[in-house]
């Protein structure tokens, strides 16, 4: 069985490419070149991460290839991030780099190349084609990746789903691996230590507008642009004094952003979610009770879904800070059945 | 240099006694360093290493530049930057060509750059015969009553400790040395250039080295280069001559264990430390990284260029297939190479091509 590691050149990949030759597999590592741009202020790592990949790759003594995704990653990624924050969304390209890029071009790529599987060193596990949480609650990746086809994980294999990530470090230092000891990286895949507010700046022109108070229409400070402002969002508004404030709406042809610091404003909270971009791994399910989960490592919530010409859920209990344009994962147990886009 | 970091920390230029010591100090290394390449200690401009010495180099000239094809990033990149500028192409030997270089030179050039020792190939350059061009182009300036100079520059960073690095003997008009090369320390280097040649300051500020690097002088750095010449410098002819036989040695050690070998670079002109040596088929990162498990410690192209994940230029200037060029390895002998690490890095590297051409084999 032949089967191409994406190895990243951390250590959750290299770990998962030396469990899968000691399995017995016919292992080739892979590194996907998405993003080489270095940043103000931020040089990318994507030169020393290839050659760690290298490093172990050699280490195992398996072959290794480098797949170059820039373009795609750009136009399939990038582009769709910065077009969702001119929306005021708040996207996530985690999702869509997994959607498009991993489990799309990686997967098309090795299958044409002579593979069989495909393996990442995802925090999840597929059982008959179904995406299950890791073993590892607190590490669990599949909301990252609840917009991968039930074909894609067909041939897909997650060997660190079965563990926990100190038992991973452990496991890679016990092999000697030369990635054991790294640092695992910061923030999103290829901004990295950079914040959005960087990158996006860079991209997207903005110009100042008003921070509003909800209730009272009073102008209250200055922003530098609306689209940095995420629903629910409470640091970083630099409008002082008394309670915190929080983000509660944006009108983005106005260029506005309204707060409050009444926490129990109606906006900040939502019981009734309507989903867009709805996407099954496998297939829809039927209606009845669930649990959502609205954010990476958010706990699972309670709901009830109707399934009609839209997905709907009511939840149980009020949640905070769901936002249009980010993802909601719908899990069965510990099934993730797939999600949708907040409208 | 430690005193100069910790007790003898004072700026040179201030007033107080304690930092006069340091002035002198900072003095005496300079004479030291200007002795050992035959030059005056106001004939050098220190730097922060090769790279700023050949910007200040390419920056002071106006008119037309000749470098070569194999240079160092360095000199191209400045190259390129200065804008009039002709890349001479050079030969599969990767010795550059004194009559490729005489036919480029025009009325219009001001400069001619060519490293004494190329960095990835180890070739030593023939610097005297483009001297002597250089002369003779300046003697046909003068009968016209053409003022325009032209001044022959080298990067000698590679070819110290091992090549005579006399200005006079050498026959050029301005030096790049670098004290990283040598056993000292990094982001340390010099311009040398002879009286007649008018530079122009880079780095603007108070005022140091006459106005031509301006930013205190990094006292300990210089203190530690001049050392790391002398020693280079005296004990050069005995240096060359056991790397030369190491070198020889392995050279041999690794041609009679694979066939498919193929040894690059001028085999009477080369730096007798360095071995250039491809494997064409194999993957000479993984070679490399194979390795330095062992504690072998080699490097594919120039280091930096490799690290960028692009081809060699100098590897592609001499004609080298792809397939060669992504199997070369650059391997540098010194101070801490001696016959027995020396063969077994040799059996190390025999052990990891046999490695990879099993993998590949299977």
């Amino acid at each position: 069985m032949k089967v191409y590691v994406g190895m990243s050149g951390g250590v959750d990949s290299s770990l998962t490419a030396a469990l899968l030759v000691e399995r017995g597999y016919d292992v080739t590592g892979v590194y996907m070149k998405n993003w080489t741009q270095d940043l103000p202020g931020m040089k990318c790592p994507w030169a020393d991460d290839l050659a760690d990949a290298k490093r172990v790759a050699v280490q195992l003594g398996i072959d290794f290839k480098v797949f170059d995704f820039e373009q795609e990653y750009r136009d399939k990624v990038v582009q769709y991030m910065i077009d969702e924050y001119k929306n005021g969304r708040t996207p996530n390209p985690d999702i869509m780099c997994n959607q498009e890029v991993k489990f799309k071009l990686f997967l098309d790529a090795a299958i044409e190349d002579g593979a069989d599987m495909i393996a990442t060193g995802h925090y999840a596990r597929v059982e008959n084609g179904a995406l299950k949480q890791a073993v590892d609650t607190n590490k669990d990746q599949t909301y990252f990746l609840y917009r991968v086809t039930g074909e894609a994980l067909k041939k897909t294999l997650f060997p660190l789903g079965e563990f926990t990530k100190p038992e991973v470090r452990t496991m890679a230092e016990e092999r000697g691996l030369y990635t054991a000891g790294k640092k695992d990286s910061q923030g999103i895949c290829f901004v990295g230590k950079i914040g959005i507010r960087e990158f996006l700046s860079q991209y997207v022109k903005t110009v100042p507008g008003d921070i509003i108070d909800k209730k009272t229409g009073k102008k209250l400070g200055r922003h530098d642009g609306a689209i940095f402002y995420t629903l629910g969002q409470r640091h970083g508004l630099d409008v002082g004094g008394g309670l915190p404030y929080y983000v509660v709406g944006k009108d983005m042809d106005k260029n506005e952003v309204y707060v409050t610091t009444d926490l129990n404003d109606d906006s900040l909270w939502k019981q009734q979610v309507t989903l867009a971009g709805v996407h099954w791994i496998n297939h829809a399910p039927a209606d009845g009770s669930y649990h959502i989960r609205v954010r990476h490592r958010a706990p699972l919530a309670e709901c009830q879904l109707t399934l009609g010409d839209d997905v709907q859920f009511t939840l149980r209990h009020p949640e905070r800070a769901v936002t249009a344009g980010q993802s909601v994962v719908i899990y069965d147990g510990e099934v993730c059945l797939g999600g949708g886009i907040v409208v | 240099m430690q005193p100069f970091q910790r007790d003898h920390f004072f700026n040179p230029s201030s007033p107080y006694a304690p930092a006069l010591a340091v002035r002198r100090a900072y003095q005496e290394a300079k004479d030291v360093i200007a002795r050992a390449i035959g030059a005056k200690a106001d004939e050098l401009v220190m730097t922060a290493g090769a790279t700023e010495s050949i910007n200040l180099a390419f920056g002071s000239i106006d008119g037309h530049v000749v470098t070569s094809a194999i240079e160092h990033h360095a000199v191209l990149r400045a190259a390129e930057q200065h804008g009039n500028s002709t890349i001479v192409p050079v030969g599969k030997k990767g010795v550059v060509s004194v009559e490729a270089i005489a036919a480029a030179i025009t009325p219009a050039t001001t400069l001619v750059s060519v490293a004494l020792a190329n960095n990835e190939l180890g070739t030593v350059q023939p610097l005297s015969k483009l001297a002597e061009i250089i002369r003779k182009e300046r003697q046909r300036r003068r009968d016209n009553n053409d003022l325009t100079p032209i001044y022959l520059h080298s990067d000698a960073s590679q070819g110290v400790g091992q090549l005579d690095v006399n200005v006079a003997r050498l026959g050029v008009d301005l030096l790049t040395l670098n004290a990283g090369k040598i056993y000292g320390p990094k982001q340390v280097g010099l311009l040398w250039a002879h009286s007649g040649v008018r530079l122009r300051a880079q780095v603007f500020g108070g005022g140091q080295e006459r106005g031509l690097r301006s930013g205190t002088e990094n006292v300990a750095g210089v203190v530690g280069f001049s050392v790391a010449l002398e020693r280079a410098v005296n004990g050069r002819k005995a240096e060359a001559e056991r790397l030369r036989k190491l070198r020889d040695n392995l050279q041999e050690q690794l041609t009679s264990a694979y066939s498919n070998v193929i040894i690059s670079g001028d085999q009477k002109r080369r730096l007798p430390g360095h071995l250039h040596v491809s494997f064409p088929g194999l993957d000479a990162e993984r070679l490399i990284f194979l390795l330095e498990m062992e504690n072998v410690l080699l490097a594919t192209g120039s280091a930096c260029a490799a690290n960028k994940g692009t081809r060699s230029h100098v590897l592609t200037a001499i004609g080298m297939s792809d397939e060669g060029a992504d199997g070369s390895l650059r391997i540098s002998l010194g101070h801490l190479s001696d016959e027995v690490t020396v063969r077994q890095g040799g059996e190390a590297i025999i052990r990891a091509v046999a490695k990879e051409r099993e993998r590949m084999g299977r």
